[in-house]
């Protein structure tokens, strides 16, 4: 009796029934495995903000919450930038935080009292969750096979490549973006598939969203038109096309075009001539469509050949005249790098010093995407076999995101998704052939296929299938073995990798039980408890962030890196003598000077392994006054021990790190564990800072600049009567000359 | 309420007291007692003029400046020690922190005997250099008491100094003839900002030490007015320090002296005013400016509200006014400052460079303050700017003000309407005439449908 009572449940009518409530479940389950893998790092350390650009989302979504939405429209910032400021409401992508703010009102309205912090903490978790379900509507679109939808979200939610960038905690804009990209894209498919202005409608009010949360919507902005394009191109031309592109074109390009930050950049900036572009073609393509009706053939193909000639000629031109008069801007720097790897490094510093923006190294696809990688060129060529629209758009997006993603690090993020497509129509193939127990009945194939049959006579397909029961149990036996390891391998990578909040570190002790290293946090309350609170920091800019949401003190520059000039400035500050350095302090009216020192700890992130980058910023802007080679020996060697060179001794950062170090260990002992070096005997001589503060394990060092000297006197002078030493006279000097 | 009485009768003492405006312990150090009678006339002056005086040797063990961490006197008095240097209490570096915590000294040095090595390197860490052996007193052949240094011409007469520059007060001049026995004469160095001579020795006069023979002309090393008889220094944080190169010139002998320059008459010298002028101004009766109420606000006619007063935000092209009342102290009291002749105060808008420096132009005035103040716009330019006011002058106290203001850009709603502006009609027309244009096609080809016996004729 159970085997038809599951009959029941199975087949029929009841049986959709419970199969749409099993795919509920199972996705509802893929969001929760989803939220619950980006949580490592809550259980782990604590409810808190992670890494650089969050700190900065978390202090503008708390100015949000705070002082209401216009003041935030409108929000000049005194706190950073000493003393130019920022217009921030101005100059962010306002997405993230109104959606965080959103989310704390509508909790506070249903008396649900909920602290900011945790709301902005749990964003991005939650938003992955969506990811996976908007994952599971996009790939329903591309394959009929029913568990191609299930795989795709499931590899969506686990995959290392997005839970890096949205574990709990990472504040960033790529958490509610890939969620806005992939539904976007859903909605885009939609509109071509049926031709329908509300689909196209949607996609472009998703797409205002996506503008509105993360400056990769330019990605949006070129592979939808490249799609259109391309179909034009095969001679796939429809009214469907026509109406979803020019929908989504028009509405998306005004809804893009409300956010302050964007502004007029969509008509007159060249990453987004070429929705423009396409707009234009489309509109000739469907006046040629309608002209054809009314001429004959030979007279149209002249037309149609002058038509395509005059207008490419005359927008080209029009191109060239509009970005050589500037009224079009001509390609960001940014995205010149996307082209040439090696051109940030020759002409934009700033950009090449983020490590996020260097070339991916191959292991990384393996480690973001495990056996999705491989999966994936067999998706797409499953793609090519059927080829529908939305199928094209798939292989484009393959294609431009794999060579994206080679190109930046950070870009693996947009190649995750066509990825997790790709490999889930590969996998459900298979699966579909594999995991079906009873064998392909030649009768019913041939009565299948008599319908084709009075089509295509000659072409009466073979009979294909699997009729071995041991090569569909090895086979989908590998495929849930491969399944395993990609879950087990998804949990390691998240939990050893990606779930640290690198505000806090963790190291092991010799027996094994876990440390924490506190002393970011440590420096910053420090600063916050023991500094006025408009006590200006100088810091690199990889802290400002920090420094403004952890110590809520003014920086002179931080990660949001529009001034080049100011940041080299700072980088001059530190490469230069003392005697250089203190007028620029001055100038800034910097009170403390913030270091961070890996050299006790054998921590390798800290300034001065980054300090070549200063000096190299510096010298993009001050070529006669810092000089890269200075700091290197003369056989070509980055030191800081005995045999550094005279410019590296006396740079203030050098200063800065090594100050009173040597006194941790006996005379002549100190050793750098960072760069694995013993240092001079003599500690530097520090004449216009003085320390105000090291943190437990030395990593943050904070230095309090001198006020002039109250008698008149030179630092130098003023700090050796302090130690006891007795000034020459000049005159006698004099005198003995005669 | 405690803290009121405790403020109520800190301010009576103050008023029945202290005539200087920095507090009224004194601290005198001096050798022996039997010295301290032969300047009874200056600490009755001194006395007079409200202070309490303490003596002290230097050898005393008692003696410290500090008491707790804090300054145990308010002024200082160095009389040239006998012996070599000023003990254990009184090293530069005391002396150096006493001044860098506001207190005020005033060193005399004495030509009698060559000045102790401490006291040199106590000068030199503020620029002021002594002859080379430290012994060498100035000698002037046109300029000397012919009464008492007939031989010798080591008693200098001077009249009292005029304003040192144009844009400067003059707190030390006045009639009468000064006589300086036996100076010990300072140069001073040319890179410190912070000194001023308050008396040069005359061009005719040079320096030597009498002990020896005559130097030859190559051995000396500045002459005429290069030599200082007084200076002084005004450190950062205006405490002040005056150099006294003849410590006799004090002695009640010298205030009560008769003297005759060669081919003069005899005249009554006038060192008592002198003392009191040189105590007066390093003691801080004298050259103290104090800034009352600094007020900025965006100009408007009619008063300001009180929460309108000193925003912490301003927008860019904004219509701003600056205030700064400032009163200068002058013996007992507080008056309206009055800037010198051709000197100005001026008020600088700052964001890394001054944006603006404007001169502040005198507008009210009450019982013991002036008013300065400007209006301005401020710059089109967004950032942290401060208002400052950066007075520095010889022998006046520093006023050194800054106040931090954002200057904010336009907000959202503060830029013009879109149909306040006549170049953006054309646009606004074309909008309104495609919106139009759009309708009136709509409502055409609705109403312009084929009828529905037509369209079965055409089938």
């Amino acid at each position: 009796m159970a085997k038809s009572s599951l009959d029941l449940l199975l087949k029929g009518s009841s049986g959709q029934n419970t199969r749409g409530l099993l795919r509920i479940v199972i996705l509802l389950t893929i969001a929760a495995a989803a939220v619950a893998s980006r949580l490592f790092s809550v259980i782990r350390f604590e409810s808190i903000i992670h890494e650089f650009d969050p700190w900065f989302n978390f202090r503008a979504t708390k100015y949000l919450v705070e002082n209401g939405f216009y003041s935030f429209w409108d929000w000049f910032d005194d706190r950073t930038w000493h003393p130019l400021g920022r217009v921030t409401g101005g100059t962010l992508y306002p997405g993230l935080m109104v959606t965080s703010g959103v989310i704390y009102h509508i909790l506070r309205f249903l008396t649900i009292p909920v602290d900011i912090r945790n709301v902005c903490v749990l964003l991005a978790p939650g938003f992955s969750g969506l990811t996976a379900l908007a994952m599971y509507l996009l790939t329903c679109e591309m394959s009929t096979s029913p568990s191609a939808g299930l795989l795709a979200a499931a590899f969506m939610g686990i995959t290392p490549g997005y839970i890096s960038r949205s574990v709990a905690g990472s504040y960033d804009n790529e958490a509610i973006a890939i969620f806005l990209l992939v539904f976007t894209f859903y909605l885009w498919i939609k509109a071509v598939k049926n031709g329908s202005i509300m689909w196209g409608a949607l996609a472009a009010l998703f797409y205002g969203y996506m503008v509105s949360a993360w400056g990769g919507y330019v990605f949006i902005t070129n592979l939808i038109p490249l799609h259109v394009f391309v179909l034009l191109c095969m001679g796939r031309y429809s009214s469907r096309t026509y109406i979803a592109y020019t929908t989504w074109y028009a509405l998306g390009t005004l809804g893009s075009m409300q956010i302050p930050f964007v502004g007029f950049l969509p008509i007159r900036n060249s990453d987004h001539m070429a929705a423009l572009g396409v707009f234009g073609l489309l509109q000739l393509v469907a006046f040629a469509e309608f002209v054809r009706g009314f001429l004959p053939g030979k007279q149209f193909q002249k037309l149609l050949t002058s038509m395509v000639l005059l207008t490419f000629g005359l927008g080209f031109a029009g191109l060239v005249l509009l970005t050589v008069s500037g009224v079009i801007a001509p390609w960001s720097g940014r995205f010149y790098s996307l082209w040439d790897t090696g051109y940030a490094k020759i002409h934009i510093p700033i950009i090449a010093s983020v490590s996020e923006h260097q070339p991916t190294a191959w292991p990384a696809f393996f480690f973001d995407l495990n056996f999705l990688i491989w999966l994936f060129p067999a998706g797409v060529f499953l793609c090519f076999q059927k080829l529908k629209d939305e199928h094209v758009f798939v292989i484009i997006y393959a294609v431009l995101s794999s060579y994206f993603a080679g190109v930046m690090v950070r870009l693996m993020l947009t190649l995750t998704p066509v990825v997790c497509v790709a490999a889930a129509l590969a996998l459900s193939a298979v699966l579909d052939h594999f995991l079906v127990l009873s064998k392909p009945s030649p009768e019913s194939q041939a009565k299948a296929n008599a319908v084709d049959a009075k089509s295509y006579q000659g072409m009466k397909s073979p009979i294909v299938g699997i009729y071995s029961h041991f090569s569909k149990a090895f086979v989908s036996g590998s495929m849930t073995l491969y399944l395993l390891i990609f879950v087990a391998h998804c949990t390691w990578v998240t939990s050893n990798a990606y779930s640290s909040p690198s505000v806090v570190l963790a190291s092991r002790a010799p027996d094994g039980s876990q440390m924490i290293i506190d002393d970011y946090r440590e420096a910053y309350y420090w600063l916050r408890q023991n500094t006025p609170d408009n006590a200006k920091i100088m810091s690199w800019w990889d802290y400002g962030y920090q420094i403004g949401g952890m110590a809520d003190r003014p920086t002179l520059v931080d990660n949001n890196t529009w001034n080049n000039t100011h940041i080299a400035t700072v980088g001059k500050a530190m490469s230069s003598r003392e005697e250089v350095s203190y007028p620029i302090l001055r100038q800034h009216d910097v009170d403390y000077v913030l270091v961070v020192f890996g050299g006790l700890l054998g921590y390798s992130g800290d300034d001065l392994n980054k300090f070549l980058w200063m000096v190299r910023i510096a010298e993009g802007i001050w070529p006669d006054e810092v000089k890269e080679r200075d700091f290197f020996t003369a056989r070509g060697e980055y030191r800081v021990d005995e045999e550094a060179t005279p410019t590296m001794k006396n740079s203030l950062m050098y200063k800065m790190s090594y100050y009173n170090y040597q006194s941790l260990f006996p005379s002549g002992q100190a050793v750098d564990r960072v760069r694995g070096v013993r240092l001079p005997a003599e500690s530097p001589q520090l004449n216009t800072l003085e320390e105000a503060f090291t943190s437990e394990n030395w990593i943050i060092r904070i230095f309090k600049v001198k006020d002039l000297d109250n008698l008149g006197r030179e630092h130098s002078n003023a700090v050796a009567f302090d130690k006891g030493l007795k000034r020459k006279r000049a005159s006698k000097e004099r005198a003995l000359a005669f | 309420m405690r803290w009121c009485l405790a403020l109520l009768i800190c301010a009576l003492v103050a008023a029945v007291n202290a005539l200087s405006s920095s507090g009224s312990r004194l601290l005198v150090v001096l050798d022996d007692t039997t010295e301290k009678s032969s300047y009874s006339t200056l600490w009755s002056d001194l006395e007079g003029r409200g202070y309490d005086l303490s003596f002290e040797s230097p050898k005393s063990d008692q003696l410290s400046l500090f008491a707790h961490g804090e300054r145990a006197y308010d002024h200082l008095l160095i009389l040239p020690p006998k012996s070599k240097g000023l003990g254990p209490a009184l090293t530069p570096k005391h002396i150096l922190d006493f001044l860098n915590k506001d207190g005020n000294i005033v060193l005399a040095l004495s030509g009698k005997s060559s000045t102790s090595s401490a006291i040199s390197s106590l000068l030199l860490e503020l620029d002021v250099h002594l002859s080379n052996d430290r012994s060498a007193v100035v000698i002037d052949h046109f300029n000397y008491d012919t009464l008492s240094a007939a031989e010798k011409h080591d008693v200098l007469l001077l009249q009292r100094p005029n304003a040192l520059r144009t844009d400067v007060k003059a707190f030390f001049d006045g009639e009468g003839v000064l006589a300086l026995p036996r100076v010990a004469p300072q140069t001073l160095g040319s890179d410190s900002q912070l000194l001023a001579p308050i008396l040069k020795a005359p061009t005719t006069a040079y320096a030597y030490n009498p002990k020896e023979e005559m130097p030859s002309p190559d051995d000396i090393e500045s002459t005429g007015s290069q030599l200082n008889v007084v200076s002084a220094i005004q450190a950062r944080n205006s405490a002040r320090f005056t150099v006294l190169g003849s410590v006799e010139a004090l002695e009640d002998k010298w205030f009560s002296a008769s003297v005759k320059a060669p081919n003069g008459k005899k005249v009554p010298t006038v060192n008592r005013e002198f003392a009191k002028q040189l105590t007066g101004w390093t003691f801080k009766e004298t050259g103290v400016l104090k800034v009352g109420k600094i007020e900025h606000h965006l100009a408007t006619d009619g008063e300001v509200a009180a929460e309108d007063l000193n925003p912490k935000i301003y927008r860019i092209k904004n219509e701003t006014v600056f205030n700064i009342e400032v009163s200068e102290y002058v013996y007992d009291k507080w008056v309206p400052f009055e800037v010198p002749g051709d000197d100005k105060l001026q008020l600088e808008f700052t964001m890394l460079s001054p944006f603006h420096r404007l001169a502040l132009q005198p507008t009210s005035r009450t019982e013991t303050s002036a008013v300065y103040s400007t209006q301005f716009v401020t710059p089109d330019q967004h950032g942290i700017f401060s208002f400052r006011v950066n007075y520095k002058r010889p022998f006046l106290t520093n006023i050194e003000e800054k106040h931090e203001v954002t200057v904010r850009h336009f907000a959202h709603d503060e830029y013009p309407r879109s149909w306040a502006i006549s170049g953006g009609w054309v646009w606004i027309a074309g909008l309104w005439s495609v919106i139009g244009g759009f309708l009136a096609f709509v409502v055409v080809w609705l109403y312009s449908a084929p009828t529905a016996d037509k369209a079965k004729k055409t089938q």
